[in-house]
């Protein structure tokens, strides 16, 4: 069975836009523009326990909006999500209980105090029992190499390093899915390699289904045995990295990340 | 419930590093309160001069202004900044993702917040302020009974200003708003408290409402208990108008943040 399905979400947003011109700041408190922006036009797929999904797009395609969903802060227009039998704006508490989210530019760590207050937090806000938290602690620390990082202040931290730890905090509580929005963001190619050496081995030996949305295609090519390409609110693409390459065999030879420019492209995103 | 004393806890340490501007402060509210006990010593001479009998007498104001600075920290105004930037920039989000009830959440931080300020600021002004020759300094409480209802009394008087607070930030979530209302609201909140001036010496047939409007017991009412000039045996009337308007305000604030939340549009990718 499958443990995510979502059938033809969509989320449209209000943008408010202050008119332009003379006297725009006087008009602009009485009047304002509406657009709306269609961030989701219809998104449907299911994925299955432990799977490794990558999800690419251009810019503003909705890959953000898309996780914020399924993790259940944000309610869409319409369609249908559930997950482990759940809708997550339904029920958020118990929903999100069994999830981890690291967005790669945000930070859940408390940024002037040190990082393993962060992480003892964590244990209360997921009531995990004080042995199994010490186990999975002293395994996560020990994995991701953070034995030197636990004194520091969140603040103090290199991006690597800080994105070492966020993933420990989003995993402290053994998740059954951890979403993964853009988490390789700016990071040299040594910690994007530990990254995702770190992703392979977790995503094998314990089973978490994963989610990941990236600009790095070798992200991809490296973790994922399927593929989703989302642009403009609809799914354009969903299988393996080796179809997605098939399909664009016209540009074979060339590099992966321009065979998707030229998807991108011709698809007039 | 376990949970919500390590927000406190955290929020406590991280809140520690602006001890040194919180003592800086302390000197300010100590210049301050003197150039008011000032004030007030020449005001009472010409009162009594001219016949005029407040509802307070002189040692009775002064010692109001004393206590007054040491329940400076409950101010109604000063929502937790970093609350209102987490509503701003989208890491609310981040938040959303913990299985807790954001209500009780950020009302553990607002009261942590606050408690830097009355260690640092409000305590060491208020002892100093003993160190003042007599008739201008700080006295003891009136009586020992008072002093007992005192301390019962200014937790209430925490926990209102807290549930206060928060009713402003779940307003604030509205994100379209700006910071205006909230401070002119906090404004007349600081001056229906006592903050500026003993409610005591308002006319007579203000004094039913003053006594029974929610800001009361913010400051006035502790204090009251504290001078003496509200009896011990009338302590209950006082702590049943603040758990009166705790109740109030903790239950207009759940409703109106959990309508927001229903309807918060997450910012940011
Ligand atoms: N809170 C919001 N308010 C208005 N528009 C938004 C909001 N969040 C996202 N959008 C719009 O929705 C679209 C999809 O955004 P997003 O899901 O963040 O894209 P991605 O993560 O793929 O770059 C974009 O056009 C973006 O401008
Ligand atoms: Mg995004």
């Amino acid at each position: 069975m499958s443990q995510i399905e979502l059938r033809n979400i969509r989320k449209t947003f209000k943008v408010y836009e202050r008119p332009e011109g003379k006297w725009a700041l006087l008009r602009g408190a009485f009047s304002r523009t509406v657009r709306a922006v269609t961030a989701l036009d219809g998104i449907s797929f299911t994925i299955n326990e432990g799977e490794l999904v990558g999800y690419i797009g251009p810019n503003g395609a909705g890959k953000s909006t898309t996780v914020k969903v399924m993790s259940g802060i944000l309610t869409p227009d319409g369609g249908e999500c559930v997950i482990s039998g759940r809708v997550p704006w339904k029920e958020r508490k118990p929903h999100v209980a069994r999830i981890g989210v690291v967005f790669g530019q945000r930070s859940q760590l408390w940024w002037d105090v040190p990082v393993s207050d962060s992480f003892s937090l964590l244990r209360d806000v997921y009531n995990v029992p004080p042995g199994q938290f010490q186990k999975r602690h002293d395994e996560l620390v020990e994995t991701l190499d953070l034995g030197g990082l636990l004194k520091t202040p969140a603040r103090q931290l290199s991006l690597g390093q800080r994105m070492r730890c966020e993933l420990a905090a989003a995993l402290l509580h053994s998740p059954d899915i951890l979403f993964l929005d853009e988490p390789t963001i700016g990071l040299d190619a040594v910690s994007k390699l530990a990254l995702r050496a770190f992703l392979r081995e977790e995503n094998k030996k314990s089973g978490v289904t994963m989610l990941l949305t990236t600009h790095d295609m070798d992200d991809i090519e490296a973790l994922c045995s399927r593929v989703m390409v989302i642009g403009r609110g609809r799914l354009l693409y969903d299988g393996g990295m080796e179809g997605l390459k098939e399909r664009y065999a016209a540009y074979e030879g060339q590099d992966i990340d321009e065979v998707i420019a030229a998807m991108y492209e011709e698809l007039a995103l | 419930m376990r949970v919500y004393f390590s927000i406190f806890r955290i929020k406590t340490a991280e809140s520690f590093q602006y001890r040194l501007a919180a003592l800086s402060g302390s000197v300010t509210s100590f210049v301050w309160a003197v150039i008011e006990v000032a004030a007030f010593t020449v005001f009472f001479q010409y009162a009594e001069n001219a016949g005029f009998a407040g509802g307070l007498t002189l040692a009775q104001t002064v010692s109001h202004v004393w206590v007054r600075e040491l329940l400076l920290f409950m101010q109604p105004y000063g929502i937790d900044g970093d609350l209102i930037e987490k509503l701003r920039n989208g890491d609310v989000g981040v938040e959303l993702c913990r299985p807790l009830d954001l209500y009780w959440h950020w009302y553990s931080r607002t009261a942590a917040g606050k408690i830097v300020v009355f260690i640092m600021r409000c305590l060491t002004c208020f002892l100093a302020a003993f160190l003042l020759p007599g008739g201008y300094g700080a006295s003891l409480p009136v009586s020992l009974a008072g002093f007992l209802l005192f301390l019962p009394a200014v937790l209430c008087a925490f926990l209102l200003c807290c549930s206060f607070l928060m009713l402003m930030t779940a307003v604030r979530t509205n994100i379209q708003w700006g910071d205006g209302p909230m401070y002119l609201l906090g404004l007349m909140g600081g001056v229906l408290s006592g903050g500026y001036l003993p409610l005591q010496l308002w006319p007579d047939f203000m004094q039913t409402f003053l006594l029974f409007q929610p800001f009361a017991g913010i400051c006035d009412i502790p204090a009251r208990l504290y001078i003496g000039s509200m009896q011990s045996s009338e302590a209950w009337l006082g702590m049943t108008v603040q758990l009166f308007w705790l109740v109030v305000f903790i239950a207009l604030g759940r409703m109106v943040m959990a309508r927001r939340l229903k309807s918060v549009i997450i910012q940011g990718g």
